[in-house]
């Protein structure tokens, strides 16, 4: 393993292949009709254009961000968390009733506790297929998306039943977060709050984890060569489950955030499959923290980017959607890109070689 | 003699690597042609050039005066050429003439697979090579040793007139391999075919070949009649310098038991029994070989005594604590250390780094870690460095993965780390699989360097010739079960050929 802190040809190809994306959509806006420049230049202004833009933006980063780190650790140690969205929504609901229940409450206690709450649902949610995986050899990547579905029911049965808001307009939703205990917006009147604070200091722990300490370094090994792990002596069964409790956690935590940082009530809106993007993006990374930061940063933009795109150059959402597809899949293909440039390098090199040693006396097939 | 095959000026260039470097070189018909090397030498690289999997890059490549401009094997087929892979490419389920006509089979009815008259090819070719199999048997329950007949059956059946076999004995007995030369003598003999085999054993090509050609690094170093040259002389050329079989130098009595098996069943991956009541014992200071042929238990056992594998029935004791249902860590730390049959699996973590492989099992350690959590990358490079340096380990340094290492250079990495723990007890398996002569007798001085400080040593080899250099005893396994316990200098190879086919030393005696 080298030694580098970031990649650089990575982010070539990055910066590439996001341009080739961009490029791909300027053609289809230019057919639809639209003007790719005018088009790009209100993507641009929705995303920077004033600071609530940019709170939201980076809200939506932070989301992205600590649930493709949930994905990157599970990666770590060789699972694919896929049910990180009803970990999420699981931790919202607990972390929203819990606040409703500690009404009067310092915020100093409730904040605390719901977020202590939020962990251990999580936690509990992705222990289930944990468990399963480890002694039962249940796959769980089908274990994790059924459960996604189980919690779903799960928050709309207490949103509607026992925890249902007393006002008659809120269909399904708990009861609204006492305001003490919402968390200070850093931005007025976007979504950003101190919680991006709390998820930054996450993000460094995640990385120091995996790169620097001797438990990464079992992760590491154990998701590489599970077996060589086993044969070496480490409980590779209790560092998977662990891991995937962790990542859990870390999900039910980000639906605290949501609820406490942004919504300031539960209902269903609080993740709106924010947790399959967050999985999009630590794939597109590579499943390496990082990375995985800088395209949390990149898709947050073009997210919010495009609801500017919308209202001030009249682009339909299909279109975006589209857009935002392109740039998804080119992104994806960047190892694809850097495999391509890499081989292409080796054949020039293996071609010129043969050529230089055939002139010198080996007759020429 | 008359020149059947022509390499002229003949490279092969990957990426990266040069396989084959201008090997001009001539095979006569009628001959037995060895073609010996290291691993990496590129002999397969050259063989597949002439059966038409490569295109070489540069050269030209003549079969019997004819230039070759299609590469492909089909074409070769046609020119005659067939080749035996060291792995097998028959239909378990099929029968042994169905197989043989798999590709070019007779029809009834212009569709219809036509199988008696398969048998009746087969019959024939059978009566005509002298290469006794019986049609009628399906794959699947025929020996080893048959199965290659019926590869070589195959090519015949094909019309081959040169035939390619890429170490045709790894995976056969002393018998069948004494077999198998006299099958290749008379077909050269009585067929006037030429026969070219690829080996790394030297006294197989003592014994049957005509003439040697021996590669080094993708050049054809020399190649040498038979007859003026010895084992010694050859691998002196396959090495690049003197290689020294000395005798090695065993020392000491053996001592306290340290790896006690009682009764042991274990059963395989599809459940079946692998391991059928084995009991033995392996001394302090002695190394204890089984001599099995592949497939007969010895990696399930293996498994078994170092907790990877379930234990059905039975018990397994090191350094006398009940090692029984416990985990790999468990047992590592009553004093057992495993160089794995496979490292690729189980012996590395390819990606990781060699300086992360050489550290594991020892990461915890408190000299490796600050506060107990933060990895001392520094220390843990030295330490790297140390045993790189100690071990001989030859690569771009031990920052690069693992897996792009050469298969000898692995081996080191997982000797490295295993024999550091100088642990009491040590289960070797297939210590020098895929490994060069001059790493193999590396191998071989660092295990007895154990033995003679007085570590237990169960060692498992396909290779018998190593079985019998490195053991001090030798069980035979066959079918799951010991057949027979011998001391190393009390036996011959032959006679270990025997219960290693399942004759049973009580029913002998």
């Amino acid at each position: 393993m080298k030694k580098r802190w970031i990649d650089l040809g990575y982010i070539v190809t990055l910066l590439i292949s996001l341009a080739v994306a961009l490029l791909i959509g300027a053609v289809i806006l230019a057919v639809t009709g639209h003007d790719p420049l005018k088009a790009y230049g209100a993507l641009l202004g929705g995303a920077f254009s004033n600071a609530r833009h940019i709170g939201d933006m980076l809200e939506y980063a932070m989301v992205l961000c600590l649930c493709g780190l949930a994905c990157d650790i599970g990666s770590r140690v060789g699972i694919f968390n896929v049910g990180g969205e009803g970990q999420l929504l699981l931790g919202a609901i607990f972390a929203a009733q819990i606040g409703v229940w500690m009404k009067g409450a310092s915020p100093y206690l409730a904040i605390p506790c719901a977020a202590l709450g939020a962990m251990a649902v999580g936690g509990f949610y992705a222990f289930i297929p944990g468990y399963l995986k480890v002694k039962q050899k249940v796959n769980e990547v089908i274990t994790t998306i059924m459960l996604n579905t189980v919690a779903v029911f799960i928050c709309q049965f207490l949103a509607k039943g026992p925890w249902k808001n007393a006002n008659k307009n809120i269909v399904a939703g708990t009861e609204n977060l006492p305001s003490g205990f919402w968390l200070t917006k850093l931005v007025p009147g976007s979504n950003l709050s101190t919680a991006i604070i709390a998820a930054a200091v996450m993000t460094f722990f995640v990385w120091y984890i995996l790169q620097k300490t001797s438990k990464g370094y079992e992760m590491r090994l154990t998701g590489d060569n599970p077996r060589f792990a086993k044969y070496a002596g480490l409980k590779t069964d209790r560092i998977v489950l662990i891991t995937m409790i962790v990542s859990g956690m870390m999900c039910g935590l980000v639906g605290m955030f949501r609820v406490y940082g942004a919504e300031h009530i539960y209902k269903s809106t609080v993740s709106n499959e924010y947790y399959f993007e967050g999985l999009m993006v630590a794939m597109i990374a590579q499943y390496q923290p990082v990375p995985t930061i800088i395209i949390s940063l990149i898709f947050a933009v073009l997210k919010i980017g495009a609801m500017g795109m919308e209202t001030a150059a009249g682009v339909p959402k299909q279109l975006y959607l589209i857009i935002q597809t392109v740039v998804i899949f080119c992104m994806a293909a960047e190892t694809g890109i850097r495999a391509g440039i890499a081989r292409a390098r080796e054949k020039r090199a293996a071609r010129q070689d043969v050529k230089e040693r055939s002139k010198g006396g080996v007759e020429h097939a | 003699m008359e020149e059947e095959i022509r390499f002229s000026h003949i490279s092969m260039e990957f990426p990266g690597v040069l396989a084959n470097d201008d090997i001009s070189l001539s095979i006569h018909r009628g001959e037995v042609f060895a073609l010996v090397g290291e691993n990496g030498a590129g002999k397969s690289t050259l063989m597949n050039i002439l059966y038409g999997i490569n295109e070489p890059t540069a050269g030209e490549l003549f079969v019997r005066g004819e230039k070759v401009t299609t590469f492909a094997p089909k074409a070769a087929i046609d020119r005659g050429i067939g080749m035996v892979h060291q792995h097998f490419m028959l239909v378990p389920s099929f029968t042994v003439a169905q197989n043989i006509v798999l590709g070019h089979e007779p029809r009834s009815a212009a569709v219809l697979f036509d199988n008696r008259k398969a048998e009746k090819v087969t019959r024939e070719l059978v009566a005509e090579y002298g290469l006794e199999v019986d049609p009628s048997a399906e794959v699947r329950d025929i020996s080893v040793g048959l199965q290659q007949r019926v590869e070589i059956l195959k090519t015949l059946y094909r019309g081959a007139q040169i035939l390619i076999l890429d170490e045709p004995t790894a995976v056969l007995t002393p018998q069948e391999t004494d077999e198998l030369f006299e099958v290749i003598r008379r077909i050269v003999r009585e067929k006037n075919m030429t026969v070219i085999i690829i080996t790394h054993k030297l006294y197989e090509v003592m014994a049957i070949s005509d003439r040697v050609g021996v590669m080094r690094a993708g050049k054809l170093i020399g190649v040498k009649n038979t007859c003026e040259v010895d084992e010694r002389i050859l691998a002196s050329m396959m090495v690049g310098r003197p290689v020294l079989f000395d005798h090695l130098d065993k020392k000491g009595e053996p001592g306290e038991v340290a790896i006690q098996v009682k009764d042991l069943f274990v059963a395989d991956n599809r459940g079946l029994p692998a391991v059928r009541g084995a009991s033995f014992a392996v001394r302090k200071g002695e190394v204890l070989g089984i001599a099995a042929i592949e497939g007969n238990g010895q990696s399930e056992l293996l498994e078994a005594i170092t907790g990877l594998r379930k234990i059905e029935k039975g018990s397994v004791s090191v350094c006398g604590q009940p090692a029984t249902g416990k985990s790999p860590g468990q047992i590592r730390q009553m004093g057992l250390s495993h160089v794995p049959e496979d490292r690729l699996s189980t012996g590395v973590d390819k990606v990781a780094s060699v300086a992360d492989n050489l550290l594991m099992g020892r990461h915890k350690e408190k000299r490796f870690n600050l506060f107990g959590f933060h990895q001392r990358r520094s220390t843990i490079d030295r330490y790297a460095q140390e045993l790189y340096d100690k071990f001989d380990i030859r690569g771009a340094g031990i920052h690069i993965p693992v897996g792009s290492m050469s298969g000898g250079n692995m081996q080191k990495v997982v000797v490295a780390r295993e024999f550091t723990f100088d642990t009491p007890a040590l289960i070797i398996s297939q210590p020098t699989r895929g490994v060069d002569i001059g790493a193999m007798e590396f191998f071989h001085t660092r295990i007895i360097e154990r033995r003679n400080a007085g570590a237990a040593i169960l060692l498992s080899s396909a290779d018998l010739d190593e079985v019998f250099r490195l053991s001090d005893r030798i069980i035979t396994l066959y079918e799951g079960r010991i057949t027979g316990e011998f001391k190393a200098d009390e036996i011959t190879k032959e006679e270990i050929g025997f219960y290693m086919t399942g004759s049973r030393k009580e029913a002998d005696a």
